[in-house]
């Protein structure tokens, strides 16, 4: 009992990791530049395809693909950023959504059209490893997938914290105007902002490819996790957003081991609104806004 | 008419621009018909006795099963050839085959209106199609309706019910769910089965099959689960596998839930055997995506490449021209072709009608029209192929291996 409980938590915390690199993006986002993003899901995915394309033609790992994916994905970022949503921002909410959404049917459906509905797989040699410690068992790819999620996530709250553009980052996303009032240039910051965001979404997507397969809906799996664990950590806090995915991870294992395999959104979704009923603003509310 | 969308001819497709017609006729009063006489003189001498026999093969060579679609059509090419090398139909000339191929683009809506298009359009003795049982269970009303014979390895069981104009020479659906409990008890005689199941429409009703099958097979069934598909990890449902001390394991999935679960049950190290049906799991692509993972699992096919020497040299000729080995839907519709052949043979006509008729009389237990589980084929008064079976099959050394029943199996099981 307490080792498939164990079992549980583990294999809820190491999918939680790349629930929490989604989100983290999701959040940061519509933190800084006040948007939400639902492409985030297809840049995981052409952070997927990325390495696979890499991975097969060039041989290379797809965790070492993750210094290609990151950087094109952040450039793809700071281009969109620069040529679509800064184009939208105004006080009208609309025209934000149709873009980002319309841009999330435009990936998908160009996907389909380039590499057609198969799934894609990559082998590597810790694909389907996994270390046995008494009767429980840690995947080696998902265990290297958390430990670069938690590393990824550690290095973007030290950005945040100690470099003048991560402050001037936090101070966008506190509040926009008076931070516009201190000298901060906005549109460099939304820039970076969103960048960052496509980054981490690459690495997920690199992350996931030595154990999930690449196809063009993929990020619709991961990006509804995402907005679940964005609105639980409350919208803009990004460590909020971090805990949150981690909590959605073991919930959803809990939920599939212990009420029933097609029952894990359900516990996921219970769990939302209980921490809604109770705090409204999500669990990070004391810390952001 | 139809004049501008692109003709689905493929094989002898006579141009139909009006404006070539035109010029050709213009020409032809120039000359005085002299060249024209000269052409039709020289029309025996190449070998054209007959006119060619119009067969309609309709796949999905676009949209999400775009892949097996274009499997299917150069099996169905690789077929004609045959069949046109060997003499084509004696009885009438050493007519040739022509395969008119449509695309239905993975999609009902298509399918209907595609099949009724390469009925209306042509002048066709019979059809072959469509992979997908809800393709094809469209283009067989169609079929029904238009009195054109359609043969098919669909595996459906509605196929059966209602239809005259429908043949079915392989396994039906329900003949599978069995095959797989009894596959169960190779294992062990002690079989103990998991049955894991996406919560789909497809899922939901081939898990009850096996469910109400399972007590007069002699086989438990100790987990019975639903899944959401589509899922990130399957480590929690492995979890559940593991505890409910099962020795088979059933998995009734797509493609990626199904690599998950195979790579997840190879991390947990759990001694398991796996079936995983039919379908995708059958083809070339699922070893390309599992790799070494695959070795050992189980399937079931309603044709393999192993089941005779004729399926062989189909086999090495498929692979000659595709670089993968000929899988179950491929194989079989080349057997389909063959059947066709015979039955064109004794009509010796090429009216769908008269076809229908030599199909439904059609009794063979060898050549390449019998290529198939069982080596004999004679359909029952509902299209069903009265000897049919379907074979087990297990990945070994990256191909598929017949291992059930005994007098298909052609290797040994591989324990696992």
């Amino acid at each position: 009992m307490w080792e498939t409980l164990a079992q549980a938590v583990i294999n809820g915390l190491l999918i939680g990791g790349i629930y929490a690199l989604v989100s983290i993006g999701v959040t940061l986002i519509f933190g800084v530049v006040k948007i939400v993003n639902f492409a985030q899901g297809e840049f995981v995915m052409i952070g997927m395809y990325i390495s696979f394309f890499l991975a097969t033609q060039f041989g290379v790992d797809p965790l070492v693909s993750l210094v290609i994916s990151m950087p094109v994905l952040f450039i793809a970022g700071v281009l969109i950023q620069h040529f679509l949503i800064r184009r939208v921002l105004g006080p009208n909410d609309m025209p934000q959504i149709f873009l980002t959404f319309a841009l999330s049917l435009l990936l998908l459906n160009l996907a389909l059209m380039l590499f057609s509905a198969n799934y894609r797989t990559v082998h590597t040699s810790y694909s389907d490893e996994a270390w046995h410690i008494g009767g429980l068992y840690i995947p080696v790819a998902k265990l290297i997938a958390f430990a670069v999620a938690m590393a990824l996530s550690g290095l973007l709250w030290v950005f945040l914290h100690t470099t003048d553009l991560g402050r001037a980052m936090r101070a966008a996303s506190q509040n926009r105007d008076v931070a516009m009032l201190m000298g901060i240039n906005p549109n460099r910051v939304f820039a970076v902002a969103f960048g960052t965001a496509l980054a981490l979404a690459g690495a997920a997507g690199s992350l996931l490819m030595p154990f999930y397969s690449a196809y063009p809906f993929v990020g619709q799996v991961f990006v509804l996790m995402a907005f679940v664990a964005v609105v639980m950590g409350t919208l803009g806090n990004v460590m909020g957003a971090l805990v949150a995915s981690l909590m959605m991870g073991v919930a959803e294992s809990l939920g599939i081991q212990f009420v029933g395999a097609d029952s894990g959104l359900i516990v996921v979704f219970a769990l939302l609104l209980l921490t809604l009923a109770f705090r409204p603003s999500g669990l990070g509310a004391r810390r952001g806004r | 008419m139809t004049g501008d969308r692109k003709p689905s001819a493929i094989n002898n497709a006579a141009p139909t621009k009006a404006s070539r017609k035109l010029t050709r006729r213009k020409f032809l009063a120039k000359t005085g018909g002299v060249l024209a006489a000269g052409a039709f003189g020289a029309v025996p001498l190449r070998g054209w006795a007959a006119d060619p026999i119009n067969i309609g093969a309709l796949y999905p060579s676009t949209g999400s099963m775009a892949q097996i679609g274009i499997g299917c059509v150069a099996a169905a090419k690789l077929a004609v050839d045959m069949v046109n090398e060997a003499g084509g139909i004696k009885s009438l000339g050493g007519a040739r085959l022509n395969l008119i191929v449509s695309d239905v683009q993975s999609d009902t809506t298509v399918t209907r209106t595609e099949t009724d298009r390469l009925i209306s359009g042509n002048k066709l003795s019979a059809i072959h199609g469509c992979y997908a049982s809800a393709l094809t269970l469209i283009a067989s009303e169609v079929c029904e309706r238009a009195h054109v014979p359609i043969i098919t390895g669909s595996s459906s069981d509605q196929l059966n019910k209602g239809r005259t104009y429908t043949f079915t020479p392989f396994a039906r659906a329900s003949q599978f769910a069995k095959a797989q409990l009894q596959m169960a008890k190779l294992v062990s005689e002690q079989a103990k089965v998991a049955v894991i199941f996406e919560n789909t429409a497809f899922g939901t009703s081939t898990s009850n099959g096996l469910k109400e099958l399972a007590p007069g097979e002699g086989v438990e069934i100790v987990m019975f689960e639903p899944y959401s598909a589509g899922f990130t990890d399957a480590s929690p449902l492995i979890n559940k596998v593991k505890a409910s001390g099962a020795n088979t394991l059933f998995s009734l999935s797509y493609l990626n839930d199904l690599i998950l679960i195979v790579r997840t049950v190879k991390q947990v190290g759990l001694n398991i055997a796996i079936n995983g049906g039919s379908g995708g799991f059958v083809m070339p692509d699922f070893y390309k995506n599992v790799g070494k993972a695959a070795e050992g699992l189980q399937g079931v096919a309603h044709w393999n490449h192993d089941v005779n020497d004729d399926a062989q040299k189909v086999n090495a000729e498929f692979k000659k021209r595709t670089g993968e080995f000929a899988f179950e839907y491929a194989g079989g519709l080349v057997a389909q072709t063959f059947m066709l052949a015979d039955a064109l043979e004794r009509a010796a006509s090429a009216d769908p009608k008269k076809v229908r008729e030599a199909l439904s009389t059609l009794d063979v237990s060898s050549g390449y029209a019998a290529m198939a589980p069982g080596g004999k084929v004679k359909f029952g008064p509902d299209g069903k192929n009265v000897y049919g079976r379907p074979v087990g099959v297990q990945w070994q050394n990256a191909d598929l291996a017949s291992i059930f029943p005994k007098e298909d199996a052609r290797a040994p099981l591989m324990k696992t």
